[in-house]
């Protein structure tokens, strides 16, 4: 696997390069750094690939998979009836949206933490790939709906903006002290059924 | 063997969603994140936006950083990215224009785009992640593949592809755009079976699948593209692989690697295996040959799939550890084994009484 090319001056002088001139490259006539690749640098071919696979036997992780999934793929033509749902009729119909972006349920802790190796937030889909406005829409509509319900109900005075932010959460966190229900501060099916909201 | 698929309870969702599975809110929370806010027993719950999402696991498995795919009305989320592993792979089609003796994924007519979603998922995975692109032929769906990985690369440029293709789609005017995607970030795995043309049509069951084939290449070669030619050894080619070998050096010496593969029981595999697998184990003397002849000639050649016992001991440092975690097993006989921390070992659906009569534990 190790791969030695012995160059001799006098043929890359005539013009002769072995295939994969990986290790020397001759000169600086290749290193035009503008963008696109030069001719000789795409056929210089120092991929870093190969150079990684084969360095040692314990982390070939590039051309490593076999990368065949045999899994069965992600098929969802067969609608399955929901069960996130809640028993009764829908009680509330939401006003007009009025919605901009998707918040950020948690904001960070404020003590400033060494930087961890953290791979920077997932950014928009640039224009070609559609975007899902779809489940954003879906889950605004439903916490508009509990919003409004813990309203009525005396447990949330915030905006019905569809965002659970932390007064929302605590509005969450007292109705489901009093109704007996799993404590989290989120919406669980649980607060669906007791407002009678049907999420599906 | 890993499933691949995870219980949940079902979302409202109207399309499918893409979630990263966090166990403690992070510095750099984005909106598809969902945090561990409770565990029961094998119950995890999860606040996703402020809504409760509920996960089954199996054992005691953590889940922090992997990304799944939900679907619309399904209690079955995808794992789609496992942050601990080195084998991720999105399955982006299951349609081909092919139909390999020995495919382990057969080809199906119906086709799902969740390019978007993939696109979501890559942008979520650990930090200089490499992502596997298989199918089907992801390149049916050229367009939406490259801008897929243009979308990602905009805003992950450490992320990695290795794309599988059978390499019959590429056209000129692709140059520039591959040249653009940046040829360090896609490895091409462009599977050629001979050098010759029959025999190659024969086993991916297409007339003129080679002469695209060579087109193909030669458009990647042009682009500059990383490429890794993958042969699987059968018995339909193992008597040609010295033609191969000499084919390779003389008009694809600047591929990056040249696999020889071994076969996967499974799918057409498993149907063909009588006819078609090729007992490396007892029979080494063609492999060999192809290995010798292109190592001394700089083409660099790895074997993948190869259990280590299987390869004799002057050629098992080609072998490569290549089976993916999920789908990987070792028998009894490897119990006693000393290599097995550098051995791939099996796929999942081999079966030993139709396998390698020669191996035992080193």
């Amino acid at each position: 696997m190790k791969k030695r090319l012995f160059l001799i001056p006098s043929l890359i002088a005539a013009g002769f390069l072995p295939s994969k001139a990986g290790a020397i490259v001759p000169g600086d006539f290749v290193t035009a750094k503008n963008g696109q690749p030069s001719v000789l640098e795409r056929l210089k071919l120092k991929h870093i690939f190969s150079l990684a696979g084969h360095r040692s036997h314990s982390s070939h992780r590039s051309h490593s998979s076999h990368r065949s999934s045999s899994s069965g793929g992600y098929s969802y033509r067969n609608y399955s009836p929901p069960t996130y749902t809640a028993p009764s009729t829908p009680s509330y119909t939401p006003p007009a949206p009025t919605y901009t972006a998707p918040a950020p349920v948690y904001t960070p802790p404020a003590a400033p933490v060494a930087p961890v190796v953290t791979p920077p937030a997932a950014a928009a889909l640039a224009a070609p790939l559609k975007t899902l406005p779809g489940n954003t829409d879906k889950f605004r509509r439903i916490a508009m709906q509990v919003q409004s319900a813990l309203t009525a109900y005396g447990y949330y005075t915030g905006l019905i903006d569809g965002k659970v932010g932390p007064s929302c959460k605590t509005a969450l966190t007292a109705m489901q002290t009093d109704y007996r229900l799993k404590v989290t501060g989120t919406i669980t099916p649980e607060v669906l059924d007791t407002f009678g909201i049907v999420a599906n | 063997m890993i499933d691949l698929r995870l219980k949940i309870d079902p979302l409202p969702i109207v399309e499918p969603l893409v979630i990263r599975l966090r166990n403690e809110p992070q510095n750099y929370q984005t909106e598809h994140d969902a945090v561990l806010v409770d565990t029961e027993g094998t119950r995890l719950e999860y606040d996703y936006n402020g809504f409760s999402f509920g996960l089954h696991r199996q054992d005691d498995e953590n889940f922090d950083g992997d990304v799944i795919l939900a679907l619309p009305g399904q209690r079955i989320a995808h794992r789609l990215i496992r942050s601990k592993s080195p084998h991720n792979t999105f399955l982006v089609t299951e349609q081909c224009d092919q139909l390999c003796v020995m495919c382990s994924q057969p080809p199906k007519k119906h086709h799902a785009d969740l390019f978007s979603q993939f696109a979501v998922a890559a942008s979520l995975a650990p930090l200089n992640a490499t992502i596997g692109i298989s199918g089907g032929e992801p390149l049916l769906h050229k367009e939406r593949l490259f801008s897929m990985v243009e979308t990602v690369a905009s805003t992950r440029p450490d992320i990695r592809f290795h794309i599988l293709s059978n390499g019959q789609h590429f056209v000129t005017e692709d140059i520039a755009r591959l040249v653009a995607m940046g040829t360090e970030r896609i490895l091409w795995g462009i599977p050629i079976y001979a050098a010759d043309r029959l025999t190659h049509d024969r086993i991916v069951g297409k007339d003129g699948a080679f002469q695209n084939l060579q087109r193909g290449l030669g458009i990647l070669i042009k682009a500059g593209s990383s490429i890794e030619l993958r042969t699987v050894v059968m018995q339909q080619n193992k008597d040609r692989l010295s033609d191969l070998a000499n084919f390779l050096f003389t008009r694809l010496s600047c591929i990056d690697v040249w696999a020889i593969m071994q076969m996967e029981r499974i799918g057409y595999g498993r149907m063909n295996w009588a006819t078609s697998f090729h007992d490396s184990s007892t029979d080494f003397t063609q492999i060999a040959k192809a290995i010798d002849m292109s190592a001394a000639r700089g083409i660099s050649i790895a074997l993948y799939n190869f259990p280590l016992c299987s390869v004799p001991p002057q050629y098992r440092e080609f072998a490569l550890s290549t089976i993916s975690d999920w789908k990987q097993k070792y028998l009894d006989i490897c119990e006693r084994c000393g290599s097995r921390a550098a051995c791939g070992g099996f796929f999942e659906w081999y079966s030993h009484k139709e396998g390698f009569a020669g191996l035992g534990a080193l």
